[in-house]
């Protein structure tokens, strides 16, 4: 529950702040907030009323202004927002392709390939989300792609659901990593590095983190051996390769709408539905019967994601408003410590923000502040880069609150707790602070090869 | 609501797709694509919460709730859905305010079509009252079921999908992919 | 200009959302040291700024006038095109192909201010200084010599001024959200895109374009916004200070515009000697310097498209303040 943890701090640092300026200790207040938020998530209340209720919360004991006054316009901008608008279209590319039984055939056919491994097909789950992040610079438009087109094919598996979703949600924690990244192009406007040379940073530290994921699948696999199916003749392997062509041509088509400069990475969403239904229409499928029902599964999965922004965005704006990201980086920056102690409070930083903001206005609130320290304290700015954009991936799927895991819970066909993500994602988070570890340890697996392709500024 | 949400969606990737082929073949451009698409993200949303509601689809987490007495867990529910329904009512509240200011400034956006801002924000905010009206009646019904002694039967209102209920569901998709074309 | 002191009295905490993003030298260069430290050092911390800007905030930037009005801020800045759709009088202000250089900007901003308070005060807040960003200018991917050359390419524009004038051109406006520009000059989804001199080169588009134009289209001009209320309560003492506070931050802010255009072409063609506002480019870009005929022609637009596109939209009263105010100025007036 990091999310308890970064309430706890907000209470060191009011006492602390309290404490320099002689101020009245809201102690009793934060308690009640953390007392509420524990009993909120235990009770099973909607995720969107607890954030948006201790959004209400704070704001009615921490903020002078008339916030309320404000709200409509809070909630407006981000629902009507144009990046947002790839992640509907990707639900409803998914949907179809579920409908025209096209993404049964994508997974059949890795299947024959794959089912042999430890871990089987759960590697796809992470192959397939790693390819994919090379087209979407959005982690949620990653996850609920793939998620889409591979939830099904595991119902009724003898497959660890808590796995299945874990890895998903994992894989779907590249989409921000491997490049283009929406992230990186933020940071790059933020502290003027060179968003090409991010780019190029990103390549190994990614390649290391879908290492590790399919690691975790290795072993898990190994552990949990299931029965290994007959082993099948090269030519039916060879023959099940035409079931990939659909899938293969669609994301063709996606990339190669951006690279051929066509679209941009929002409009290829779009360019992906009408691609999904024609390939529907090839298989005889199209109907308005299975638009309709598409639809009806996209409106339902949009408003539920939409349902949280809300509340997220109330929590987040009040949140800005008493300054706390704000006061929090200053304290850090103000700490007695060694540099590798300060950029590991950094990092705990991030982590504990993370599970409240959104992953855009944590970089904005944060790295203004954070990163003169951390050019300061003599770290290098475009492996920060690297750090900050794998941090808010790791704030997309650590518990209690992250957009991944809620758009894949929302896409389950079983609706089993939403505890069954929180529990599957463990071992990926764990591996994904592994590998920010070793980037501490070793930093050259960021800056070698932009420093190799003589990109760095 | 849920089926104008839902084809909303699909008309928006008409639409930029439209843009797109336009601008690429013809030399043309709708000139709004942004701000439309904008639009019809929020009213995609705001219209299709009350269906996801009613389908007990919006995200809990219920753990311990599920491990409960009936009776109990009929109040928790019932608290669930109370918190919720507060908030919306505030956000609707907030909603209509922007409305009501949009109508003040009237307002238009930045594009080429001058959309009057009253227009998507009133669209916005229809979808989300539906959403209390949806939440004030499921509130008073489980309240009803409690009072008469029935508390199983908000389960069947508000609890987590059972597993015979998404099975269904799941096989009407699949059925429809096994369709003979 | 800015008093040196303050006489003594109760704490005044103001909230203030100024710039876009945090890294804008109009920010690092003026509103830092003036709001945040000089404000707290002459007035002995007695006025206490609360600086942020938009993209901390999480606003898009066409919400300032409301975020004033409704008290979440005292202060707001934006820029007027960005906020016209709430206000429409503020987009005449800074109409493309309106000011041909940064002098005349700034004498039309200052005579329509009065003019655009009288709207404003309408929604309770007012206008206190107006400043402008680097000349808007063309980035193009590929090579051209005069406006002629942009005949049937896709221009990245934003606010129906500059749609109006690309399309007299011939250019073909596109609507794409700012984010996604880089990437759209990346790919070729689209051919050019506008933007300030500076805000081009920090937004690294040399990376991805290869020529860029000295023309100035427009200025960006923006204003910071009072709430009235709030404004009119302050204790008389504090709103002399802030007065003068305003007008050196004014006078500072015109300075910075004028010199952060030359400096951001130079910063753009890679001319490090003259580079020092914003960073240079890794890959320098090619000058292109407009012709006597291009300027002519811009005029010429403005005459027969701009100003009647902006009166269509904004009513006929804005055409006659146009008239009376700018036209003076300009020596265009509208319709005939
Ligand atoms: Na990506
Ligand atoms: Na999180």
């Amino acid at each position: 529950m990091i999310a308890i943890i970064f309430l706890l701090l907000l209470l060191v640092a009011s006492i602390i702040g309290a404490a320099a300026t002689g101020q009245a200790l809201p102690v009793a207040e934060i308690m009640m907030l953390v007392a509420v938020f524990l009993v909120f998530f235990g009770a099973g209340v909607y995720i969107a009323a607890v954030l948006g209720v201790l959004g209400v919360l704070i704001g009615l004991i921490f903020s002078d202004r008339p916030w309320w006054a404000f709200m409509g316009q809070t909630l407006w901008t981000p629902t009507s927002n144009y990046v947002l608008v790839a992640v509907p279209l990707f639900l409803l590319m998914g949907e179809i392709l579920l409908r025209a039984g096209l993404s049964e055939r994508l997974y059949r056919a890795l299947n024959v390939w794959l089912n042999r491994l430890p871990g089987g097909l759960l590697h796809t789950n992470i192959a397939s989300c790693a390819v994919f992040s090379a087209i979407s610079g959005s982690s949620v438009a990653t996850a609920a792609t793939m998620g889409s087109v591979a939830l099904p094919f595991f119902q009724g598996t003898a497959y660890n659901q808590r796995m299945v979703l874990g890895s998903l949600a994992a894989g779907g924690a590249l989409g921000n990593l491997i490049p283009p990244g929406i992230t990186f192009i933020l940071y790059g406007l933020m502290t003027e590095t060179s968003v090409g040379a991010l780019y190029i940073a990103a390549l190994l530290p990614a390649a290391l983190v879908t290492a590790l994921f399919l690691l975790v699948i290795f072993v898990h696999g190994l552990r949990h051996p299931m029965e290994k199916p007959p082993k099948l003749p090269l030519g039916v392997k060879i023959r099940a390769l035409s079931d990939l062509v659909p899938t293969a041509l669609l994301i063709l088509l996606v990339l190669g709408s951006i690279y051929g400069g066509f679209a941009t990475a929002t409009e290829a969403a779009a360019l992906g539905v009408v691609g999904a239904a024609f390939f529907a229409l090839l298989e005889g499928k199209l109907s308005f019967r299975m638009i309709n029902a598409s639809a009806e599964a996209t409106a339902r999965n949009t408003a539920l994601l939409g349902l949280i922004l809300f509340g997220a965005y109330l929590l987040n704006y009040l949140l800005t408003t008493i300054n706390v990201p704000q006061a929090l980086s200053a304290m850090i920056a103000g700490l007695p410590l060694p540099p590798w102690a300060i950029m590991l409070s950094i990092i705990g930083l991030y982590i504990a923000l993370g599970t409240f903001m959104e992953g855009f206005s944590m970089i904005i609130t944060t790295v203004p502040v954070v990163f003169p320290i951390v050019i300061a304290l003599g770290y290098d700015p475009i492996w920060f880069g690297v750090i900050v954009t794998m941090l808010v991936e790791i704030a997309q799927i650590s518990p209690p609150d992250g957009t991944v895991m809620y758009v894949l819970q929302g896409m389950r066909r079983d609706r089993g707790p939403i505890t069954d993500v929180f529990a599957g994602v463990m071992p990926f988070l764990a591996v994904y602070l592994l590998a920010v570890g070793l980037m501490m340890v070793w930093p050259g697996i960021a800056t070698w090869l932009p420093l190799v392709m003589g990109s760095v500024r | 609501m849920a089926h104008v949400a839902g084809w909303n969606h699909v008309a928006c990737a008409l639409f930029i797709t439209f843009d797109i082929v336009a601008r690429s073949l013809f030399g043309f451009s709708s000139q709004a694509t942004v701000e439309v698409t904008g639009y019809m993200l929020a009213g995609g949303i705001a219209w299709g919460l009350a269906h996801t509601l009613a389908r007990r689809a919006h995200i809990r987490v219920d753990v311990l709730v599920n491990r409960l007495a009936p009776r109990r867990r009929a109040w928790l529910h019932i608290l669930s859905l109370a918190l919720l329904l507060g908030l919306s009512v505030f956000i609707t509240w907030a909603a209509w305010e922007l409305v009501d200011e949009s109508a003040l400034f009237n307002a238009h956006d930045n594009s080429a079509l001058r959309v009057p801002m009253v227009v998507p924000q009133g669209i916005w905010c229809f979808g989300i009252a539906a959403f209390v009206v949806m939440a004030a009646v499921l509130l008073a019904e489980s309240i009803m079921s409690v009072l008469l002694g029935d508390p199983e039967a908000v389960d069947a209102l508000l609890g987590a999908r059972t597993l015979e209920d998404e099975t269904a569901e799941a096989l009407e998709a699949v059925a429809m992919a096994k369709e003979a074309p | 200009q800015m008093p040196a002191s303050l006489p003594a009295g109760p704490r005044v905490p103001i909230v203030a959302v100024t710039q876009p993003l945090p890294t804008q030298p109009q920010y690092t260069r003026v509103d830092v040291p003036y709001l945040r430290e000089m404000m707290a050092a002459r007035t002995g911390g007695r006025i206490e700024v609360n600086l942020s800007t938009h993209a901390e905030r999480n606003l898009g930037g066409s919400e300032i006038v409301r975020l004033v009005r409704s008290g979440q801020a005292d202060i707001g800045g934006g820029t007027l095109t960005t906020l016209s759709g709430d206000v429409p009088i503020l987009d005449g202000i800074d109409l493309s192909g309106l000011a041909p250089d940064i002098a005349v900007a700034r004498r039309i901003a200052d005579a329509v201010l009065p003019v655009a308070n009288r709207d404003l005060e309408r929604f309770g807040t007012r206008l206190v200084l107006m400043y402008p960003f680097p000349a808007q200018v063309l980035f193009c991917r590929a090579a051209f010599t005069t406006l002629n050359d942009l005949r049937g390419r896709r221009v990245r524009t934003f606010g129906n001024s500059l749609v109006d004038l690309m399309t007299a051109i011939g250019a073909q406006p596109v609507s794409i959200g700012f984010p996604e520009v880089y990437s759209a000059l990346e790919r070729g989804v689209v051919d050019c895109a506008i933007t300030g001199t500076g805000s081009g080169a920090a937004a690294r588009w040399p990376e991805v374009s290869t020529h860029v134009s000295t023309l100035p289209l427009s200025w960006a001009v923006a204003g910071y916004l009072v709430n009235v209320a709030w404004w009119n309560r302050l204790d008389p003492a504090v709103r002399t200070f802030l007065e003068g506070t305003f007008a050196e931050m004014q006078d500072k802010l015109w300075e910075l515009g004028a010199a952060a255009t030359r400096d951001g072409i130079d910063c753009n063609i890679g001319n490090t000697a003259a580079c020092r506002i914003h960073n240079i480019a890794a890959r320098p870009m090619t000058e292109v310097v407009p012709t006597d005929a291009d300027r002519a022609q811009v005029r010429q637009i403005f005459e027969s498209t701009v100003l009647s596109g902006f009166v269509r939209r904004c009513g006929a009263r804005c055409g006659e303040v146009y008239n009376q105010v700018i036209a003076p100025l300009s020596g265009i007036r509208f319709g005939g």
